[in-house]
């Protein structure tokens, strides 16, 4: 069988019709078929990186329409990066959720697994669509999943949460949907290359609608402050796996979505100026708010928000050294978060009342999970020899490149706030008096190894860096080269045979 | 009658148009208000479904053109192509309209979640989530 694109999206959307159905089977089943189609997520991404190597792109066309009047799948080294990190992070996160014991205490397993399968799903077609009227579609995906998952434990205020989403994300939907149609009126395309192509015959005003329009529709999913209203209740309300989904998965969809939107379909300068603009504000108030949490999730949610403004700043400073620390970023925050998110959540479950200054001392009844979430705390504000040192290093660099003092000493300032509220965590972790009559719940074997896995990589590519940032280069050289990426998509013949 | 109906299409034909524009931002503006100044839960989502509409509205109101066909070639109909109305907002428009189903189903279904936790549907007397 030939392995091409559309197989991310067939094939989890046949597991998750089958799964009602083979549950009757076996209770096991509904539990196992999302492994093993995050496993051959992972099988497609090793193939299909080894062919944008060879060629650059790989595309896919669907139901035999060529590019303009079909939709088409593409996958550029960018994209491709994105989607591989998420077939990765998708499975470990199966493997930390399989015996979740939140989900399996409420008997809810087929909801939360074909919720959670469908929800990566849609962050992967946004990720490799190429029509603009498909990426909506799948935003709607996730958007649909993700409150369901929100609102999934009954309960707790998810319910809240969920609503709080779906009227944000609603009318971001309304908005991305006038978005496309006025897009359509002008261009009379829905393919993403042939839009940027026709761009620029579309008047300065209607463009500059049209971008504002799609930027507050995105900007929801990629937690763009004041978009993010949604974002602390949310993760925190989630269950765990959950959490690390959105930090690691959703997130990084949304960015893509802005990135794609603002780099190959418009090219106004002014946009990269709001970009560093909406990312500062975004990172300072985030950070700011970080400070005064009580629950660690909650905390995480914000200090989640705060690296997305990070990310946004450096895409929008434009410069192939900054898009490349930026990709780092995203590459770092997916790991490093989806590893607080999945540590936290086990050592919030074991505190007594569920906010930072109940896991007294709790290092010494669960020392292995402190010392993952002390490596990730240290990892996201950025000390040496951790991977995340080196994508704020390239991003300070890339700034000082293009003289921009004020961002450095904002980023430096704000690390600093980073550093007081994560060390307050890890202080209250180890050094503070034992509370001895808590009930540990030890985490499964399975969750150990998904964490373990995420804590070994987060060492590695601290120390040698090299072995990821090389592609990283390459995939910034791409993105910023929207011309090749208009001439492949319309003179593609088919997809690579 | 049905050429009387067209002769009357043909000379209201611009305050036609016009008026399904209008409508549709009408719509648009109604859905909005409620959104942002209702207090209960319902309408809220009642306020969502307008919205949707006005935008739907205005999808099918750009695809339209006068005196035209469906785009399909056949027997009689040889000059489709010249003056068939676009078909693919009218596709889009479908897609949205499943969407929005979707979006409404979730949401009411969430609606009736929180009156069973917090007994009431006034959006601000639930609450329980503060930064």
């Amino acid at each position: 069988m030939v392995i091409t694109p559309i197989h991310y999206i067939f094939v989890p959307l046949i597991a998750a019709f089958a799964i009602p159905l083979l549950s009757k089977i076996n209770k096991e089943l509904p539990r196992i078929i999302p492994g093993f189609v995050m496993f051959y997520n992972i099988i497609i991404s090793i193939v299909l990186m080894q062919q944008v190597n060879e060629f650059g792109y790989v595309s896919e066309v669907i139901a035999g329409w060529k590019a303009p009047f079909g939709i088409n799948l593409i996958i550029t080294p960018f994209s491709g990066f994105l989607v591989s990190m998420i077939s990765v992070l998708g499975f470990l996160i199966w493997m930390y959720g399989y015996r979740f014991k939140q989900v399996i205490d409420r008997g809810e397993l087929r909801t939360y697994n074909i919720l959670q399968m469908m929800m990566i799903t849609g962050a992967i077609g946004i990720i490799i669509t190429g029509d603009i009227f498909n990426l909506f579609v799948f935003l709607e995906i996730v958007a649909i999943t993700a409150i369901s998952l929100t609102s999934f434990y009954r309960e707790r205020d998810g319910a809240e949460a969920g609503f709080k989403y779906l009227l944000i994300g609603g009318f971001a939907s309304t908005l991305i949907l006038l978005a496309i149609l006025i897009l359509y009126t002008q261009v009379g395309t829905l393919n993403m290359a042939e839009i940027a192509e026709r761009m620029h015959t579309v008047p300065s005003g209607i463009k500059a609608t049209i971008l504002i329009l799609f930027i507050v529709g995105f900007g929801i999913e990629a937690e763009l402050f004041p978009l993010n209203g949604w974002v602390p209740d949310a993760y925190s309300q989630a269950p765990g796996p959950t959490s690390a989904a959105f930090a690691g998965i959703v997130a990084k969809a949304g960015v893509y979505g802005l990135i794609r939107i603002i780099f190959t379909l418009f090219d106004i300068e002014g946009a990269y100026d709001f970009l560093i603009t909406a990312g500062l504000i975004t990172m300072i108030i985030a950070e700011a708010a970080a400070l005064k949490q009580t629950n660690l999730k909650r905390m995480l949610a914000y200090s989640s928000i705060g690296q997305m403004g990070l990310a946004l700043v450096a895409f929008g400073i434009g410069t192939k050294e900054a898009v490349f620390a930026a990709m780092f970023l995203l590459f770092n925050h997916a790991i490093i978060k989806s590893l607080l998110f999945m540590t936290g959540s086990i050592l919030m479950y074991n505190s007594k009342d569920k906010t930072i200054n109940s896991l007294n001392g709790i290092y010494k009844k669960l020392p292995y999970i402190s010392i993952l979430f002390a490596l990730g705390a240290f990892a996201i504000v950025g000390l040496p020899p951790f991977s995340g040192f080196w994508s704020k290093l390239y991003i300070l660099t890339a700034a000082a490149d293009k003289n921009m003092i004020f961002l450095i000493v904002t980023i430096l300032a704000v690390s600093i706030v980073e550093i007081v509220y994560y060390f307050r965590v890890i202080g209250k972790l180890y050094f503070s008096e034992e509370e001895s009559e808590i009930e540990i719940y030890k985490p499964t074997p399975q969750a150990l190894l998904a964490m373990s896995i995420l804590g070994i990589t987060i060492l590695v590519v601290g120390i040698y860096p090299d072995l990821v940032s090389g592609y990283f280069h390459s995939a910034a050289d791409i993105l910023l080269d929207k011309a090749s990426y208009i001439r492949f998509v319309l003179n593609a013949e088919s997809a690579i045979q | 009658m049905q050429e009387q109906f067209n002769e009357v299409f043909t000379k209201y034909h611009e305050v036609i148009t016009w008026s399904v524009y209008g409508t549709a931002i009408i719509l648009m503006l109604i859905g909005l208000y409620a959104i942002l100044i209702k207090k209960n839960l319902v309408k809220i989502v009642i306020g969502l479904t307008i919205l949707d509409a006005g935008v739907h509205l205005l999808f099918v109101g750009i695809g339209y053109i006068q005196n035209g066909t469906a785009p399909i070639f056949s027997p009689g109909n040889e000059d489709a192509a010249d003056r068939m109305v676009d078909p693919v907002p009218q596709a889009l428009v479908l897609t949205a309209i499943i969407i929005g189903f979707a979006i409404t189903a979730v949401a009411l279904s969430l609606v009736i979640r929180l009156y069973k936790h917090h007994n009431t549907a006034k959006i601000d007397q639930i609450k329980s989530l503060k930064w």
